[in-house]
């Protein structure tokens, strides 16, 4: 699970053994760290397994089709995809596909050639091209409408503070976050969709409206079951599920009640360290019939709650490992969007392929004895 | 990923596969246990012996192959998982329904 390349990383998917080697060479002079697949399949384990930069792909590949190896890519990888063809008259038929490909060239191509082609590529800016504009289009609509679902200001609460983001590792993803005001304090949302790309950000903005409205309801447990037992049937014919965690704070008080449905990466940062918050139950969706059971914390002055999103384990070797760090970031800030900041900036290897999100809320530390806020 | 199916078994029937079990290979997996089970063996376990790694459509491919197998009146238990797999099974809290068993003779030896 450690990715620590600092090099660019590219793919060469090519059959032919003597074209590889050239392409593995040509990308290695540029500074890149090689990979090689024989076949569309391998490639996209690979592709899947690492983040990819760059990936240079044969149209004619032994068990599958160029072009639908590069589309399934594209679900996959933001990397720059240049397709390989021995064919001229190719192109033109190619130009009009909406592959998601950014470059084509024709074997036999020289390396000057390729390596110009390939400088080209990344000096402009990942943006849609012509041949995919309208899927891409799409995406980037898709996208900020996701953004826009994203909670914009902080809640303003006396003797709290709150802060979150979210990097979805393509243009939409199946994480995200939501809070919002509450009689009491506030309500929190962090959730995980099973999957990426657009199919797991419809399930996501699902979750979201269904766990707003679940505020109706003033016991927690009672909340967030009949929250799941709605969403349980959508995903369930989605053939999807989502891990949730959800929580309300009570301000006065302290008291964050929440409930963990197969989210496992909620924690109380503490003057004695971090304690993990428990389970209440399976990701939502996964488990017909599901129960979930509410835990709870108290907030003390200075005491922050973190919930990162899984995605952030890929740059650890353990989730122990993954908590520590968070929550020495966390001890280390005081404002709790600089602190979410840095989370996510812990998540900022190549090697990150998933969606990252973090929000963490903390009670502010007493001033000179008084705990702002609470007593108001 | 490819999967081999073993039917030697009285009890069960053993899927096996080797890599990382992602949404590329999650769609096959479900194919091959609805084949598994269609075709009269709704006891299934799958060997993960060889599957280091797994994603979320990975949890959501074993769930609905659960679901495949309990729809037919049978059960699917998975047997040699290993770390990076037990890891999101127990973050997921789904080791209390897809419990992994030390090997593949002990999944269904209570059936």
């Amino acid at each position: 699970m450690v990715h620590a390349h600092s090099r660019r990383r590219a793919l060469i998917v090519e059959d032919n053994k003597d074209i590889r080697d050239l392409l593995v060479q040509i990308v290695t002079a540029q500074g890149f760290t090689a990979f090689e697949a024989e076949t569309g399949a391998e490639g996209l384990e690979l592709v899947q397994a690492g983040a990819m930069n760059l990936i240079t792909l044969d149209l004619n590949l032994p068990d599958m089709d160029g072009i639908e190896v590069c589309r399934k890519v594209r679900e996959l990888s933001d990397a720059y995809v240049l397709m390989i063809t021995a064919r001229v008259d190719e192109i033109d038929r190619l130009n009009g596909l909406e592959t998601g490909a950014d470059d084509y060239i024709s074997k036999p191509f020289s390396p000057r050639e390729l390596q110009a082609r390939i400088s080209a590529l990344f000096r402009r800016p990942r943006s849609p091209e012509p041949e995919a504009a309208s899927g891409a289009q799409e995406r980037e609509h898709a996208a900020e409408v996701q953004r826009s679902l994203l909670p914009g200001a902080a809640v303003l609460l006396d003797g709290y503070e709150i802060g979150g983001g979210c990097r979805p590792a393509r243009n939409v993803g199946g994480d995200f976050f939501d809070w919002n005001a509450t009689e009491e304090g506030l309500q929190l949302t962090v959730a995980d969709a099973m999957g990426k790309g657009m199919g797991a950000a419809l399930i996501a903005a699902t979750v979201r409206a269904v766990l707003r409205t679940s505020i109706k309801h003033t016991d927690l447990d009672t909340a967030f079951n009949a929250a799941g037992g709605i969403l349980e049937k959508d995903l369930e014919q989605a053939g999807s599920f989502a891990t949730v965690f959800h929580a309300r704070l009570n301000a006065d008080c302290g008291t964050m009640g929440y409930v963990d449905a197969g989210h496992g990466l909620a924690m109380h940062v503490h003057d004695g360290g971090l304690s993990r918050l428990s389970s209440g139950g399976p990701p939502v969706g996964a488990v017909p019939g599901a129960v979930w059971t509410s835990g709870s914390i108290v907030l003390a002055p200075g005491d922050a709650m973190v919930v990162v999103s899984d995605g952030l384990l890929d740059a650890f070797d353990s989730v122990e490992a993954a908590m520590a760090a968070v929550a020495a970031v966390v001890d280390a800030r005081e404002k709790a969007q600089d602190a979410s900041d840095a989370i996510l900036e812990l998540a900022h290897g190549e090697g990150i392929t998933d969606d990252v999100t973090a929000v963490v809320v903390r009670r502010s530390p007493v001033v000179g004895g008084l705990a702002p806020g609470p007593d108001r | 990923m490819n999967f081999t199916v073993d039917t030697a078994a009285e009890s069960y029937a053993e899927v096996k596969g080797a890599g990382r079990l992602n949404m590329v290979s999650a769609a096959k997996l479900r194919e091959v246990v609805s084949d598994v089970v269609a075709g009269g063996s709704n006891h299934v376990v799958i060997n993960m012996a060889e599957m280091d790694f797994m994603d979320s459509s990975g949890l959501g491919a074993l769930i609905g192959c659960l679901k495949i197998a309990r729809q037919a009146g049978g059960d699917l238990r998975i047997a040699n998982v290993q770390s990076q797999v037990k890891m999101v099974l127990e973050l997921t809290n789904m080791n209390r329904v897809l419990t992994p068993y030390d090997n593949v003779e002990a999944a269904f030896a209570d059936v």
